[in-house]
């Protein structure tokens, strides 16, 4: 045999010994999902897939799911309902992966959703609060977070007990804005406020300009906009520049998420943002999940990151139950768990539709995220009225 | 109410014109169409981010920087790939720039990542009796304005403009009285492609900037020179301020919903009634 091939041999049989001892006897647990790492909704999905990827982390610290090491298999469906199906499709059939988590945001839920169904693959969807999603008679998807008609519940409550009269409420034209901007205008009319100027702008508007002299013709107290995050930014930019000043002014995604102050700077106090989670709030795990994610990611979290963390985790408690991935019997147990974890409470209803979670409303306060809403969790007092731009 | 309306409108018109001017410039030396232009225009807003995060630049001023290194990548682009398909069918030279700007928002992902980024600079407005300036829309304006009117008097009454014009109207003719054809197609790309880096300068400090932020400027830039009739130069500018208006005063009276459905229809009705655009473009 020539030197060569002894010395092949002789590396193989090296790295063989050297290599690290096999931790798990068995193959790892594929979970597979789908999510924004580009186009529109690419900030709150990335932050998401790092969430899902600290609780790999966790599980695998703490001798993995079964037994077994927890794998993630991710895509990146770029913002697209299309793509998404095209890649729950491609995990589950040709991947076959054990299981799948949700994609972000409720568009791509909804589109997905058909899919995980037909394979009957349970489906923890972290990241979706439209409420129809879930009442559909859909048997294996379940929901994470507060609903998306109760996102401003708190900031109708603040304006409502400060005695404003008037709210615009305004929307991206998709499921989730719409689903919010519903329950808003909804919880205002029950707070006797009224709905001055209510109107939707199409997903990935930048001018809103037009938008704006009306809204500053109709001189609403307070300012409701179902956004995401681009929007959010932008809409806040073109306010001040539109000189537009209602007395308060909240947004329902985005407000929450670090880079909104590192976009806005200074633009962006006052502005209040609704969120399902904030890293001050003392839920239990709360402080290791912070830790984790801060060391490996070297920033800090949103809450879109922390859901996708306790979604993962809750999958994981109910197959610990059910000691199997069987989808029935996971999902037996899904719906019989109780559980709190760092992002706060979960328990579902028969339809897998969320009930114990809390939103809480955050305002930017020198560049700090306060919470101020509701009391109990609140760890600031809202600086109200939010003073005209000319006066800042 | 329609008065500020109209106002934003033709602050945003006078940047829409200069984009489509490029556009225009490009399509009407040398019939393509470059879908690719709105991906130039967002590696100008890149450009003046960097400059304004690393160095502090003043964002403006990152024209004389953003312009060069566009009119040169615009140079580069036609040399290697655009020259190729000059005579080939229209939709070859469409698909070619379709794939560069692909390619170009891809590469700009992966080097700049998804993250939104912004230039913070000049946010507030000039407030004029019941009217809202915003300072960086009028600014943009102005530099818009300014360029445009510089670009137009290159075209107008220098050699290498005429040369340029006379390129856009025959070829063949052109080339007869000795015109380097192939040398006026470079600037033509190249001219087009710095104009396109003016509006992603401009742009630059009054939106988020990120990889995908192009793609909708090569939309309207194309509406705009539809409008105003492919191929004439003066035409860009009516139908950039006409585009302008037309989104703004339908959000007013519409909703924000169905700006950009009214300004599509109306590029059907144009082509439907006066097929070479408001002001005569050149039949293609």
């Amino acid at each position: 045999m020539s030197t060569f091939l002894w010395s092949l041999a002789g590396a193989l049989a090296l790295g063989w010994s050297l290599g690290p001892a096999p931790a798990y006897a068995q193959a790892p647990i594929k979970i597979g999902a789908s999510l924004s790492l580009t186009g529109t909704y690419a900030k709150p999905g990335t932050y998401q897939k790092e969430g899902y990827e600290v609780c790999a982390d966790e599980l695998n610290g703490k001798g993995g799911l079964l037994g077994r090491k927890v794998e993630f298999v991710m895509y990146d469906d770029q913002s697209s309902t299309q793509t998404a199906q095209r890649l729950y499709e491609k995990l589950i059939t040709e991947d076959k992966v054990d299981a799948v988590m949700g994609p972000y945001s409720s568009g791509i839920t909804e589109s997905v959703a058909g899919i995980s169904e037909k394979y009957k693959k349970v489906l923890v969807s972290p990241l979706a609060a439209t409420t129809s999603i879930f009442r559909q008679g859909r048997k294996y998807i379940f929901m994470v977070i507060s609903p998306a008609e109760v996102y401003l519940e708190g900031f109708v409550d603040m304006a409502a007990k400060r005695g404003l009269k008037t709210i615009a409420v305004i929307n991206e034209d998709t499921l989730f804005p719409k689903a919010s901007t519903a329950g808003t205008v909804e919880l205002a009319k029950k707070r006797g406020l009224q709905v001055v100027l209510q109107e939707s702008y199409p997903k990935g508007n930048t001018d809103f300009s037009a938008l704006l002299v009306k809204l500053k013709a109709a001189n609403p107290d307070v300012l409701a906009a179902a956004t995401y995050f681009d929007d959010a930014v932008a809409i806040t930019r073109q306010m001040r520049e539109l000189n537009v000043n209602p007395k308060m002014f909240a947004v329902t995604v985005g407000g929450d998420i670090p880079e909104f102050y590192t976009l806005l700077k200074t633009n962006g106090e006052y502005v209040y943002g609704s969120t399902q989670w904030d890293e001050s709030l003392s839920y239990p795990g709360q402080k290791e999940f912070l830790a984790a994610y801060s060391k490996k990611f070297k920033h800090e979290p949103s809450y879109h990151a922390a859901a996708g963390y306790a979604g993962c985790l809750i999958y994981a408690e109910a197959v610990k139950r059910a000691k199997s991935l069987d989808a029935e019997l996971v999902r037996a147990e899904l719906l019989k768990l109780k559980m709190r974890t760092a992002f706060g409470d979960y328990a579902v209803d028969q339809d897998g539709f969320q009930i114990a979670h809390k939103m809480v409303m955050i305002q930017w306060q020198d560049g700090k995220r306060v919470v101020v809403w509701p009391d109990d969790l609140a760890n600031g007092k809202p600086r109200f009225p939010t003073p005209p731009w000319n006066q800042r | 109410m329609l008065g500020q309306v109209v106002i934003s409108g033709l602050l945003a018109g006078a940047l829409y014109s200069m984009v489509a001017l490029g556009l225009g410039l490009i399509f009407g030396v040398m019939r393509v169409l470059n879908v690719s232009h709105g991906p130039l225009l967002m590696l100008g807003a890149y450009t003046t981010f960097w400059l304004f995060h690393w160095l502090g630049l003043n964002p403006y001023l990152s024209l004389v920087v953003s312009m060069p290194v566009l009119f040169v990548v615009g140079m580069v682009l036609q040399r290697l790939f655009v020259s190729r398909v000059v005579d080939a069918p229209e939709l070859s030279t469409l698909l070619l720039t379709f794939g560069i700007s692909i390619a170009l928002v891809n590469l700009a992902q992966l080097a700049f990542t998804a993250d939104l980024r912004s230039v913070e600079y000049l946010t507030g407005s000039f407030v004029l009796g019941p009217f809202a300036f915003s300072k960086s829309r009028v600014i943009a304006c102005a530099f818009a304005i300014v360029i445009t009117a510089a670009a137009f008097l290159f075209l107008k009454a220098t050699r290498l403009g005429k040369a340029i014009r006379a390129v856009s109207q025959s070829r063949e003719v052109a080339q007869v009285c000795g015109i380097d054809v192939g040398r006026i197609h470079l600037l033509a790309f190249g001219i087009g492609s710095a104009l396109a880096a003016a509006g992603g300068t401009l742009v630059a400090v009054m939106v988020a900037i990120q990889p995908e932020m192009g793609q909708v400027y090569t939309f309207k830039s194309f509406l705009v020179i539809v409008l105003g009739g492919a191929g004439n130069y003066p035409g860009a500018l009516l139908g950039g301020l006409l585009l302008g208006l037309i989104e703004q005063i339908s959000s007013l009276f519409l909703t924000t919903q169905v700006n950009e459905a009214v300004a599509y229809v109306l590029l059907v009705l144009v082509l439907l009634v006066r097929p070479t655009g408001l002001l005569r473009g050149r039949a293609s």
